[in-house]
Order: C-alpha cells, then sequence, then structure tokens
C-alpha cells in the first residue's frame, strides 16, 4: 500500500470519482429495472435482496465520493471548488433516485401487480424510457453534451407534467383506493425518479449556483 | 460537468520540467547551507559566543529551536540551519540536540493556526483543533521523556555518533562528501563576489550567514510548493488508501512518504486539519498519520548534513530521527500510551470549543508568550 505512492497513481481525483459516479448511474438504472419489471410481471422474492443490496451499494457510493470530494479539497486547494460542489450536488441526486427505485419495489413487494392492468402498455412504456434515460444521464455527464443535455432537460419537464396529469386523475377518479393508490405512489415515483436525474443533467448546461434551477430558464431547454 | 482549469501545469510548467526545477531549488537549498557554515567561520569567536551564549543551557537551546522555527514557519528550514551552526563547529552536538527538539515542537503552530479557521462552527472547530494539537502534545511529551534523559544519559546523541561511524566513519573533523564536492563552486562564486565588492571580517561571515539563510529560506519554499503540486494526486489517493487501511503502522508509513515527498511536515499536517474537521478523518486516524510526518520531516536535515561533509552534522541530523522514532516507539505501540496525546487534545478543544479566546490564548501563549520568554529567561 505505501510502495504504490511510488507508482504513477491510477485514475485518482476527480476522475476516479467521476468513474464513481458511473457506477452509482449504473446501479441506478439496475435497481430501476428490476423494481419496474417487479411490479410489471416479473420476478419479486428472487429480486429483493438484489434490488437491497445495490441501493445499498448506491449508499455507500455516496458517501465514499463525499469523503473523497473533502480529501480532494483539502489536498488541492480551491481550484477545483466549482467541480466539487457540483459532485456533491450530484450524488445526493442519484442516491435519491436509488431510494425511489426501491420504493417503487417496496410496492411489488406489498403485494402490487400491474401485470393485468389495463394500461400495462403505457407503464411498460414508460418503464423503456426512464431506463433508457437514466443510462443517458451517464452518457452526457461524460460526453457534456449541451444540447443532449438541454433536449434531455426538456422531454423531462415533458414527462413530469404528464406523470402530475395521472397523479390529478387518480386523484379525482372513482377507482377503488386498492386500484388508485398504488398508482397514484407509482407516478409519483417516477415523477421524482425523472426529477432527480433533470437535477443531475442540469450540471451540464448550469452553473453551480443555479443548478436545479434550470425551469426558470428557457436557454437550458432545446 | 462543469471543467475547471487543471492545476497540473500551474503557470504553464510541464511535470518534467517542474521536476528539474525541484533539483535546481535542491542544489541552491544545498549551497545556502554550505554558504551558512562558511559564513560562521568568519566571524569572530567573541561574536559568536554572544550569539549563542545562552544554548548551552539544554532549555534555552530547547527555546531557541522553538522560537527560530516559529520565525520561519518551518522545521526543515531551522534544523538545516541547525545542522549548518554544528558543522562550522560554532554549536556542539550536546547543544544542537535540544535545539533539535525545540525546532520539533515548533513545526506545529502552522497546523494550529489553520484550525483557527474553523472557529465559527462549534463541533467542527473542537475537531479542528484537537487534530491541530495532538500534534503538539506529542511532540511536548516527546520533549518532556527525552530531553532529561537525554541530558542524563546522552542516549540519543551516542546512538546517533555510533550510527554516523558506522555509515561514514568518524576519523578526521570531516568527510568526503559528494554533496558538499558539488556545492563547493557556487558557494564559492558569492564569496568572491562578496570580497570584490570589499566584505571581510564578520561583515562577510554575517552576509553569507544571510545569503545562507535566504538560499534555504527561498528553495525549500518553493521546493514544498512544487513538490506539493508534482504529487498532489499520489498524496490525494495514498490518504484515501490511508482512510481505509486499519493500520496505525500502515498511516505512519503513509505520513511519512507523503512528508518526504512535499519537503514539509506542516503541508501534511495542515491537510489532515479540515478532514478532521469535516468528520472524514479522527483523531485515532490522524495521529499516527502525524507522527509519521514528523519522522519525514527529518530528511530535510539528513540531506543539508550530507552536503557539509562533517559528521558532528550528521549525527546531529541523525539525533532529530531517533528522538521522534523514539517518541513513536514510545507513545504509539501502548495503547494506555498512545491515548494520552490523544486525550490531552481532546480534553483541550473540548475546552476551547465553548471559549474560542482561550484558542487564540493558548496559541498566543504556546508559540509566542513562553518561546520569547524562554530565550529571554534562559540566555
Amino acid at each position: 500500500m505505501v510502495m504504490s505512492f511510488f507508482r504513477k497513481p491510477e485514475e485518482g481525483g476527480l476522475k476516479h470519482i467521476d468513474a464513481q459516479v458511473q457506477g452509482m448511474i449504473n446501479d441506478a438504472r439496475h435497481t430501476f429495472d428490476l423494481a419496474m419489471n417487479a411490479l410489471t410481471g416479473g420476478p419479486v422474492a428472487t429480486v429483493a435482496d438484489e434490488v437491497r443490496r445495490t441501493d445499498r451499494r448506491i449508499n455507500i457510493t455516496e458517501m465514499e465520493i463525499r469523503r473523497e470530494l473533502v480529501v480532494h479539497a483539502s489536498v488541492h486547494g480551491g481550484v477545483d471548488t466549482p467541480e466539487v460542489l457540483v459532485f456533491m450536488h450530484m450524488v445526493k441526486d442519484l442516491e435519491r433516485i436509488g431510494d425511489y427505485n426501491k420504493n417503487i419495489f417496496d410496492l411489488a413487494d406489498e403485494g402490487v401487480s400491474l401485470a393485468e392492468a389495463p394500461d400495462l402498455g403505457r407503464l411498460l412504456g414508460y418503464r423503456d424510457e426512464l431506463s433508457s434515460r437514466i443510462a443517458l444521464m451517464g452518457e452526457l455527464l461524460t460526453t457534456r453534451d449541451e444540447d443532449g443535455a438541454r433536449a434531455y432537460i426538456t422531454r423531462g419537464d415533458e414527462l413530469r407534467r404528464e406523470f402530475d396529469d395521472r397523479i390529478n386523475e387518480l386523484v379525482h377518479s372513482t377507482e377503488p383506493a386498492v386500484v388508485a393508490v398504488p398508482r397514484a405512489l407509482l407516478y409519483r415515483f417516477l415523477k421524482r425518479v425523472t426529477a432527480h436525474s433533470l437535477n443531475v443533467v442540469s450540471a451540464v448546461v448550469m452553473p453551480v449556483d443555479r443548478l436545479d434551477y434550470f425551469d426558470e430558464d428557457d436557454e437550458t431547454r432545446a | 460537468m462543469i471543467e475547471t482549469p487543471r492545476r497540473t501545469s500551474e503557470g504553464g510548467i510541464s511535470t518534467p520540467v517542474r521536476a528539474v526545477v525541484v533539483l535546481a531549488l535542491l542544489y541552491l537549498f544545498l549551497t545556502g547551507v554550505e554558504l551558512l557554515g562558511g559564513g560562521f567561520k568568519y566571524l569572530g569567536k567573541d561574536l559568536v559566543d554572544g550569539l549563542f551564549e545562552g544554548v548551552s543551557n539544554p532549555l534555552g537551546g530547547f527555546f531557541v529551536g522553538l522560537l527560530a522555527t516559529i520565525l520561519v514557519q518551518s522545521s526543515s528550514v531551522s534544523t538545516s540551519v541547525i545542522v549548518g551552526l554544528v558543522a562550522s563547529g560554532v554549536v556542539g552536538v550536546d547543544e544542537a540536540v535540544p535545539m533539535v527538539m525545540g525546532a520539533n515542537v515548533g513545526t506545529t503552530v502552522t497546523a494550529v493556526l489553520v484550525s483557527l479557521a474553523h472557529m465559527r462552527r462549534a463541533q467542527e472547530f473542537r475537531r479542528a483543533f484537537a487534530a491541530a494539537t495532538v500534534h503538539d502534545f506529542f511532540n511536548i511529551l516527546a520533549v518532556a521523556v527525552f530531553l532529561p534523559f537525554e541530558i542524563a544519559t546522552g542516549f540519543l546523541s551516542r546512538t546517533a555518533t555510533w550510527i554516523t561511524d558506522q555509515v561514514i566513519g568518524s576519523s578526521g573533523a570531516s568527510f568526503k562528501s559528494p554533496l558538499k564536492e558539488a556545492v563547493k563552486m557556487p558557494a564559492g562564486w558569492v564569496r568572491d563576489l562578496l570580497e570584490k565588492l570589499g566584505a571581510h571580517g564578520d561583515v562577510m561571515g554575517g552576509l553569507l550567514i544571510g545569503i545562507g539563510v535566504a538560499f534555504i529560506f527561498v528553495a525549500l519554499a518553493f521546493i514544498t510548493r512544487n513538490m506539493r503540486l508534482l504529487v498532489a494526486d499520489r498524496v490525494e489517493v495514498a490518504i484515501n488508501r490511508a482512510l481505509g487501511a486499519g493500520s496505525g503502522m500502515v498511516a505512519i508509513l503513509i505520513g511519512m512518504v507523503i512528508t518526504i515527498s512535499v519537503q514539509s511536515s506542516s503541508i501534511t499536517t495542515s491537510v489532515l486539519v479540515p478532514l478532521a474537521a469535516s468528520g472524514v478523518l479522527t483523531l485515532e486516524n490522524i495521529y499516527p498519520v502525524t507522527l509519521g510526518a514528523n519522522v519525514g520531516t527529518t530528511v530535510t536535515a539528513l540531506l543539508a548534513s550530507l552536503a557539509t561533509g562533517s559528521p558532528a552534522a550528521v549525527t546531529v541530523a541523525i539525533v532529530h530521527t531517533l528522538f521522534n522514532l523514539s517518541g513513536i516507539a514510545v507513545f504509539y505501540p501502548v495503547r494506555a500510551l498512545r491515548n494520552v496525546p490523544i486525550r490531552l487534545a481532546r480534553g483541550l478543544a473540548d475546552l476551547v470549543m465553548d471559549r474560542r479566546s482561550m484558542a487564540v490564548a493558548y496559541t498566543v501563549g504556546m508559540f509566542v508568550v513562553v518561546p520569547l520568554l524562554g530565550v529571554l529567561i534562559l540566555r
């Protein structure tokens, strides 16, 4: 361990943290897929441990990244302060995505199944789109594609409005609670996953002081 | 992601060029040591005796070492100067040992000052102040144990002399040092220039000493700045690894390696203070890294001593290393003793957390009042 000091350092510093963030995103996509599959007819009991283990890994990675950011700031001084602040902010959003994915899985674990639901097609569409969007989040952070980020944010806003509309429909519907409540919760969780992914991607186009406030800035949209 | 300018090419200097700059600065440092030692040879005996009359008293020597280090904010500078003094014959090994111990204590002032920056947030300040003062307490305890022991037995100086004998032999008052040969030429240029300007005797001696100290100070300042840039990534990886190490010995070694690399224990310990303040590192994590930094910083004086060609100077540099290693041997392996400086640091931090003015009073008292009084009274 001490002799490794004299070897050329493997990726350290912010590059290492970048890689860990990508790892968090991969884990977030994995738990999202497992959770949505569990709700729409896929396995539940057999994937429960995997979901919880992955969620714990996301949480541990968040703590590790925060610690490494503090070490980085102490060793290098204030040169990378904006990047450090962005990473600090980003890992919180990624951890929240992990939490909401677990909340989605908990619905299935509680016995909710939408496998026979009349709107299954729409739910599977949301599942596929959000899963792709979680992966795209990682790509946009790597490529720093500002146009792509703006398009991502625009579509994300549309999705959030759609989820709000679904929730409002359920609020005013006459469906029994056993039907309406799980759906309302699901759309709420999907809206939060979408919102947190927008927060993450906003780092590509927004300055540090206005992270998350992309909805107040027309220039962030395609 | 927001891209910030990378620090690795500060001022457009590439890594290989920066490494060459560091070597050049090292050369300047060694030249400074040579000039310093040479300068004292020009001074009159009465003047030299007058300057250093206080250091024959061990406590006086201790406070001189302490005050000198606080003034220059670097134990590397002060111990290099002490080594130069010994090489020139102005100060003997027995007189230099307490000075070196004082230098060890004085170097902790930087970390304490860094901790004061956290004063506005009570819990953060408590952790930061404890992290800084654990170094103070270790050094003070080591002096409390080893200074009387050294006075009574000469254990450190005798052991160091034996090691010097084994490594370079003790025949004659000097040994053939390749480093000394390397710096003779530039030192000679400075002497010749001053002679042409009409300097001689005490004036020549004073100028050589002043230029020598300036070279040492400037060289070390820029060496630490450049080395910090060169090895920052490795230091970061090393600290991250140390956090997960679990082993105190590994943490000690990491502290040593980092400090040797950046040539400054103050940088190592000052990096640890904000980590402690944020709670990322505990006092128990920091303590062994600090001990390693104490040992790592003795390398500079060892290097300086090798440039003097004086076995006595090498002995003093080895005493510095042995003193720190002995301190570790007493205050680390046994848990009860290991906890003494940790508990003292926590206790003081708990005290000052609610009375922040006491932290300032401690800093001023410990690093200004006490050394000044010590030097004035014991001279």
